[in-house]
C-alpha cells in the first residue's frame, strides 16, 4: 500500500512541478552597441560631489569575453537650471568620474556623451527619497512564514506621484536583487519591502542565517525611469515563465543625434538614496 | 365542354404532380431515449434527404408515392423502411447501436451516401464522444479539447496554455458554447484539461470557418458542445476512478417518463494526497453538469441545463487563485408544424477569477457575465430549399477588477476599474439550396449590432489620441489626458453595425467527389487582452467601444473530398486565406494589470492566414484513425496610425503566437479482441515563435540581454507519442455493470518539450544561460471506467 500511495504521488509530482534545466542554443548576434550607465546618485547626508559614469559596449549574448571598454569618449553633465557644467574625465577604464558635481533636488540635468563622431544626449530631473523608516527581520511578514526575511518600512508622501528602486544585495552574493515600486496602489501609506530567501539547490542558495548580512539601497526615481527599470527587471526575471509577456529592446533616455537608430542602452538618472545595511541575528 | 374537361385534367394532373407531403419526426436512441443529431433520413434511390438537427428533429418533403425510407447514423444499425406517402405523416425513429466488434467510428464530416459529399457546408468537423474516448487520454480524463488539437488546423500554445487555436486565430476568436450558454475559459489547471465532462456530453461540432449565419461574435471558429440530455428509460450510473480526478454521472427518468435527467460531477482530488506528503503547493478543480428535459406535448418540449466548474491553486499558503465557468440555459423547443421546428432559449452566462496574495495584503476579483436571448427558426420548406433565421440578443456586463486590502494593516488602498456594460444583438437568414443534382449552395447574411452602454466615465485624450509616439525616446507612450466625459446610464458611448455574408457551394463531380468553396465575414464586438505569450486565465475581457474597434474578419476556402474503398478511407483537402482587421496588440513594455485605461496600451493592427490542410482517414475495420497535416502561416502587423511612429517591430509583418509551420497529428485506435483495444497519438509541430536576445551588457551590476526582432526565433519542435491500452473484462451477459481499465502513457519517449525557453545570468557564476521550462515528461495513468 505505502509504494503504491508513493507512485500516485510521484505521478502527480511530475505533473505539478515542471521542470526546468539547462540547454544550448542559438541565438542571433546584433552589432555591438554603446552602453551608457549614468547613474548620479546622491547619498542622503553626504555632498554628493563624487560621481561616476560607466561606458561599454553591447557584445554577444552567449560570449561576453569580447572587449566592451569604451575609452576616448567626451562626457559632460549641464545643470539646466543654474548652466553649472561637470566635465568627467575619461580613466581609460570604462568610466569617467568627476569630483565637482553639484546635486541639487528637482533640478534638470542634460548628459552629452561624444563617441566615435556621434553626439548622444539625455535629460533627466533629480528626484527626492523618503527616509527609510526601519530596517529589520522577520519571518511572518514574507511569502514562506518560516523564513527569514529583512525587511524596511517607509512612509510615501501623499497626493503625489512617487517611484522608488531598492537594489539589495547579501554581502558575498555575486548579484543584487532590483525592485521597483510605485504608489499607484499604496499612495500615502507606510511601504513595507521585504527581502527573502528559500533554499534552493539548483542554484545553491541558503535561507538567510544569522550573521549575515545586507546592504540596502534605496532610491526615489522618475516617472520615465521607473516605466524603464520596471520592464528591464521584469525581463531579467521571468525565468523559465511561460506566462512572460513578449520581451522587448530596453530603449533607455539616452538619444543619439546625430544617427536616431544608433541609440544607447542604459540611462541617465540622477536619484537621492538612503543606504543602511542590517546584521541578521 | 371538351375544353373543361381537357382543363379539369390539365388542372387535376398539375395538382397531383405538385402532391407533396411532408413526413417529420424526431430520431433518438433506443436505450436511452436520447436525441441523435445529425442522423441521415433519406428517399433510398433518391437525392431527398435531410439530417436531424440538434434536438433530433427531421422533415422531409417529397412528391406522392411509395419509397424506403432510411435512417442511418454511424455507430448504428440502419433502419429501412417502406412509406406510401400520400399524405403528411409523422414519423418517428428509434435507432440501436451496432454490434460492437466491428467498431466503425472516427472523426466524421457527415454520414451516409448521398448527402454527405453533397452538403456545402465545409470546414466542419463533428466528433462522437465516442470516438475521443478511444483516444489515448492525459492523466486518465478524455479530453474534448485535446482531441480536437488532433485535427487540421487546430493546434494549442503549449502544456500550459488555456484554450485552442483555429487556422492561426487566436484563443479569443473562437466560440465556444456549452448548450448554447458561452464559456469563456475552456480549461482547468492552466490547461491540462478541459471543462467539459465527456460522460455529460453528447455531441462536438467544430466550424473553423464557413460559419452558418445563426453564428455570430468570434471571427475563428464555432465549438458547439451539446450536453446528453439523459436517459428518459432507465437509471444509469457511470464514472470513472483515476489518478489525479474521478468523475460520476447519473441520468434516468423523471416526471413519469415524460422526461429526463443528467447529473454528472468530476473532481479533483491530487491535492489531498499533496497535503498528505506535506506538499505546501495544492492545484484542484471541480465541476458540475445538469440537464433535464420535459416533454409537454408530441410538439413541445423543455429542457434546462446548466455547468458550474472552479479551479482553485494554492501556493505555500500565501498565493491563492480560483476561478471558473457558471452558465445556465432554459430552453423551449416548438413544432408548429411538419415544416418548422423554433427553439427560444434564456441563457445565462459568468466567468470569474480572484486571486489573494496574503504577503501584499490584497485581494483581487474580476468577472464577466452574460444573459442572453436567442430565437431560432428552421423551415424545411422543400427538398431543395431550407430555410433557418433567427435573432439573438446578449447583454454583457464586464467588471475588469476590483482590489481590496485583506488586512488592516494592508498599505493597499481599494480601487474599482471602471465597469463596463453592452449590448450585442444578431438577426440572420440563411438559405440551403439544391440548385441542381450536382450543384448544392448554401448563402445566408448575419446582421450584427453592438453598443457600448453608458454608466461610466472615460478619459479623453489630447488630439484623441490614447497613444502616441515619443519621437526622442523611440517609444510608445500613454496620450495626455485632457479630462474626462461621465456617460449616463442611458447613454451609448458608440454602436457598431455589420453585415455579415457567409457563402458557400458545394459541387459533386461524381457519386464518391465533389468540390467545395466559400466565403464567409465575421465581426467580433468582445476580446481577451493577453500580453503574456501564453494565455491565462487571469487575462481580462474587454468589449469594443470609443478606442477598441471591432475585429472584422474575411475567410475564403476551397476544398475537395472524396472517399473511397467503399467509404473505407476518406480524403478532405481543404486550403483556406483569412484576413482580420483591428486586431489588437501591446505597446512595449505594455502593463495591463490593474489598469483602467488599456487604451493607452494598445495599437490596432492586421493579422492574416493561410494554409492547407489535408486529413486522411480510416473508418472501417478493426484498425481506424487518421493522419492530419497542417501546412500553415499566421502573421500580423501592427502599424503607428494615428499615434505616429513606425508601429511595432518597426511596422513590418511579424509571426504571431500561434504561428505553426508544420503541424502533423496521426491517431489510430486498433481493436484486438473483444477484451483489448490500443490506441496511439503521435503530434508534431514546429516549434513556437519567441523573442531571443541578440546581445547582453552591463547595467546596475547585472548582465541585461537585448532582443532581436519580435517572434524572429522559434522554440524546438513539439513531438510526443502517447499510447493507450483498454481491457474490457469479459462480462456475464445478465451482469448490470460494465467496467473496463484504461492503462496510459503519455509522452513515451520523454521528450522534454520547452514550454518556454528563457535566458538569464546562473547567479552563481554569473555566465548567460538558456533554460528551458518543460511540463510533461513521461506520465503514465491508470483509470477505471464504469457503467451501471
Amino acid at each position: 500500500m505505502k509504494t503504491y500511495f508513493k507512485s500516485i504521488v510521484l505521478i502527480i509530482s511530475i505533473v505539478l512541478t515542471s521542470c526546468t534545466d539547462v540547454i544550448d542554443v542559438e541565438v542571433q548576434t546584433a552589432e555591438a552597441r554603446l552602453v551608457i550607465e549614468a547613474s548620479l546618485d546622491w547619498e542622503k547626508g553626504t555632498i554628493g560631489n563624487e560621481q561616476t559614469i560607466k561606458l561599454s559596449l553591447s557584445t554577444p549574448y552567449f560570449n561576453s569575453e569580447e572587449n566592451s571598454i569604451v575609452t576616448g569618449a567626451q562626457v559632460s553633465v549641464i545643470n539646466n537650471n543654474n548652466q553649472l557644467e561637470f566635465i568627467f574625465e575619461d580613466q581609460n577604464n570604462g568610466e569617467y568620474t568627476t569630483s565637482s558635481f553639484v546635486p541639487e533636488l528637482n533640478h534638470d540635468y542634460t548628459l552629452i556623451v561624444q563617441y566615435n563622431g556621434e553626439t548622444y544626449t539625455a535629460d533627466e530631473t533629480m528626484m527626492p527619497v523618503a527616509d527609510l523608516d526601519a530596517i529589520y527581520q522577520s519571518t511572518e511578514e514574507g511569502f514562506d512564514d518560516e523564513v527569514l526575511e529583512v525587511n524596511a518600512d517607509f512612509v510615501d508622501p501623499i497626493d503625489e506621484e512617487n517611484y522608488y528602486l531598492f537594489k539589495i544585495q547579501k554581502q558575498n552574493d555575486l548579484l543584487p536583487v532590483l525592485l521597483d515600486i510605485s504608489d499607484k496602489f499604496t499612495d500615502g501609506n507606510q511601504i513595507s519591502v521585504y527581502y527573502e530567501r528559500e533554499e534552493d539547490e539548483d542554484i545553491n542558495q541558503e535561507e538567510f542565517a544569522v550573521g549575515d548580512i545586507v546592504d540596502v539601497e534605496f532610491y526615489g526615481i522618475s516617472k520615465q525611469y521607473y516605466n524603464y527599470i520596471g520592464l528591464l527587471i521584469l525581463q531579467y526575471e521571468s525565468i523559465g515563465d511561460p506566462f512572460s509577456s513578449t520581451p522587448v529592446a530596453l530603449k533607455g533616455n539616452c538619444v543619439n543625434t546625430t544617427d536616431t537608430n544608433n541609440y544607447a542602452f542604459g540611462y541617465f538618472r540622477l536619484t537621492q538614496k538612503v543606504t543602511a545595511s542590517y546584521t541578521f541575528e | 365542354m371538351k375544353k373543361l374537361v381537357v382543363l379539369c385534367i390539365l388542372f387535376t394532373s398539375i395538382l397531383s404532380a405538385q402532391n407533396k407531403h411532408t413526413i417529420s419526426g424526431i430520431i433518438k436512441d433506443v436505450n436511452n431515449g436520447e436525441t441523435v443529431f445529425g442522423a441521415s433520413v433519406f428517399l433510398k434511390g433518391t437525392a431527398n434527404g435531410v439530417m436531424s438537427n440538434e434536438y433530433g428533429f427531421y422533415s422531409i418533403t417529397a412528391p406522392e408515392g411509395t419509397y424506403n425510407l432510411a435512417v442511418s447514423y454511424l455507430g448504428y444499425t440502419d433502419i429501412v423502411q417502406e412509406i406510401v406517402l400520400n399524405k403528411s405523416q409523422k414519423l418517428n425513429f428509434e435507432l440501436s447501436e451496432a454490434a460492437t466488434q466491428l467498431d466503425e467510428i472516427v472523426i466524421t464530416a457527415e454520414e451516409s451516401e448521398s448527402v454527405s459529399i453533397r452538403k456545402p457546408q465545409m470546414s466542419v468537423s463533428k466528433v462522437n464522444v465516442a470516438t475521443i474516448k478511444k483516444m489515448p487520454v492525459v492523466l486518465g480524463e478524455v479530453d474534448i479539447v485535446r482531441s480536437i488539437q488532433m485535427l487540421p488546423g487546430v493546434t494549442n500554445n503549449g502544456e500550459a496554455s488555456s484554450g485552442f487555436n483555429v487556422r492561426g486565430g487566436a484563443v479569443d476568436q473562437n466560440l465556444v458554447l456549452l448548450d448554447e450558454a458561452i464559456i469563456y475559459n475552456t480549461s482547468h489547471l492552466l490547461g491540462f484539461f478541459s471543462v467539459f465532462n465527456a460522460d455529460a456530453i453528447k455531441d462536438v461540432k467544430l466550424y473553423k470557418g464557413g460559419i452558418p449565419a445563426r453564428f455570430g461574435g468570434r471571427v475563428s471558429s464555432v465549438l458547439d458542445v451539446r450536453q446528453k440530455d439523459g436517459n428518459n428509460k432507465e437509471f444509469k450510473l457511470t464514472g470513472g476512478v483515476g489518478a489525479i480526478s474521478s468523475r460520476l454521472a447519473v441520468e434516468g427518468p423523471v416526471f413519469n417518463e415524460k422526461g429526463s435527467f443528467l447529473i454528472a460531477g468530476r473532481s479533483s482530488y491530487a491535492h489531498l494526497f499533496l497535503k498528505m506528503a506535506e506538499e505546501k503547493n495544492s492545484a484542484k478543480f471541480y465541476d458540475l453538469n445538469l440537464k433535464t428535459n420535459y416533454i409537454l406535448n408530441e410538439n413541445n418540449k423543455l429542457y434546462l441545463s446548466g455547468y458550474f466548474g472552479r479551479d482553485s491553486f494554492n501556493i505555500e499558503g500565501g498565493f491563492e487563485s480560483s476561478y471558473g465557468n457558471l452558465s445556465g440555459n432554459l430552453r423551449w423547443n416548438h413544432i408548429f408544424n411538419n415544416k418548422l421546428f423554433s427553439n427560444v432559449s434564456l441563457i445565462y452566462s459568468n466567468y470569474d477569477y480572484e486571486l489573494t496574495i496574503d504577503a501584499f495584503e490584497f485581494d483581487w476579483v474580476s468577472s464577466i457575465t452574460n444573459y442572453n436571448v436567442k430565437y431560432d427558426l428552421k423551415y424545411y420548406a422543400s427538398d431543395a430549399l431550407k430555410l433557418d433565421f433567427g435573432i439573438n440578443g446578449i447583454y454583457y456586463d464586464f467588471d475588469p477588477g476590483a482590489i481590496d486590502p485583506t488586512t488592516e494593516t494592508s498599505p493597499i488602498n481599494p480601487l474599482q476599474l471602471e465597469k463596463k456594460t453592452a449590448f450585442e444583438s444578431g438577426l440572420y437568414v440563411n438559405a440551403e439550396h439544391k440548385i441542381t443534382d450536382k450543384l448544392t449552395a448554401q448563402y445566408g447574411v448575419r446582421l450584427s449590432s453592438f453598443t457600448r452602454l453608458g454608466g461610466q466615465v472615460l478619459v479623453d485624450y489630447e488630439n484623441e489620441l490614447p497613444v502616441v509616439y515619443n519621437n526622442t525616446l523611440g517609444i510608445y507612450q500613454a496620450g495626455n489626458s485632457i479630462g474626462e466625459t461621465e456617460y449616463s446610464k442611458n447613454d451609448e458611448i458608440k454602436t457598431f453595425q455589420n453585415l455579415e455574408p457567409r457563402v458557400s457551394l458545394s459541387y459533386q463531380l461524381n457519386e464518391f467527389s465533389s468540390v467545395k468553396a466559400g466565403y464567409s465575414k465575421s465581426a467580433q464586438y468582445i476580446h481577451l487582452l493577453s500580453n503574456t505569450q501564453s494565455v491565462s486565465p487571469l487575462d481580462v475581457w474587454t468589449p469594443s467601444g470609443k478606442f477598441i474597434k471591432p475585429q472584422l474578419s474575411n475567410q475564403y476556402a476551397i476544398g475537395y473530398f472524396r472517399n473511397f474503398n467503399d467509404k473505407k478511407y476518406s480524403l478532405e483537402i481543404e486550403t483556406y486565406y483569412k484576413t482580420v482587421e483591428n486586431r489588437i496588440d501591446y505597446i512595449d513594455g505594455a502593463d495591463l494589470i490593474g489598469q483602467n485605461t488599456i487604451e493607452t496600451e494598445i495599437l490596432n493592427g492586421e493579422s492574416r492566414a493561410y494554409g492547407l490542410e489535408f486529413l486522411l482517414r480510416k473508418s472501417k475495420g478493426n484498425f481506424t484513425g487518421w493522419l492530419a497535416y497542417t501546412l500553415s502561416k499566421s502573421e500580423q502587423r501592427t502599424l503607428g496610425g494615428a499615434a505616429g511612429g513606425p508601429g511595432i517591430n518597426n511596422g513590418a509583418w511579424y509571426k504571431s503566437n500561434h504561428d505553426r509551420t508544420h503541424d502533423i497529428s496521426l491517431t489510430t485506435s486498433y481493436e484486438l479482441n473483444k477484451k483489448w483495444r490500443f490506441g496511439s497519438n503521435l503530434v508534431f509541430q514546429t516549434g513556437r515563435p519567441v523573442t531571443y536576445p541578440n546581445g547582453e551588457y552591463q547595467y546596475e551590476d547585472i548582465t541585461i540581454a537585448s532582443y532581436s526582432d519580435r517572434n524572429s526565433d522559434r522554440l524546438p519542435a513539439y513531438h510526443r507519442l502517447d499510447v493507450s491500452a483498454t481491457y474490457t473484462p469479459s462480462r456475464k451477459p445478465n451482469k448490470q455493470w460494465k467496467g473496463e481499465w484504461v492503462f496510459g502513457i503519455n509522452n513515451i519517449y520523454n521528450r522534454k518539450n520547452a514550454a518556454a525557453i528563457s535566458f538569464g545570468q546562473n547567479r552563481e557564476t554569473g555566465a548567460n544561460e538558456a533554460t528551458r521550462t518543460s511540463i510533461f515528461g513521461i506520465v503514465p495513468s491508470v483509470s477505471y471506467n464504469f457503467k451501471f
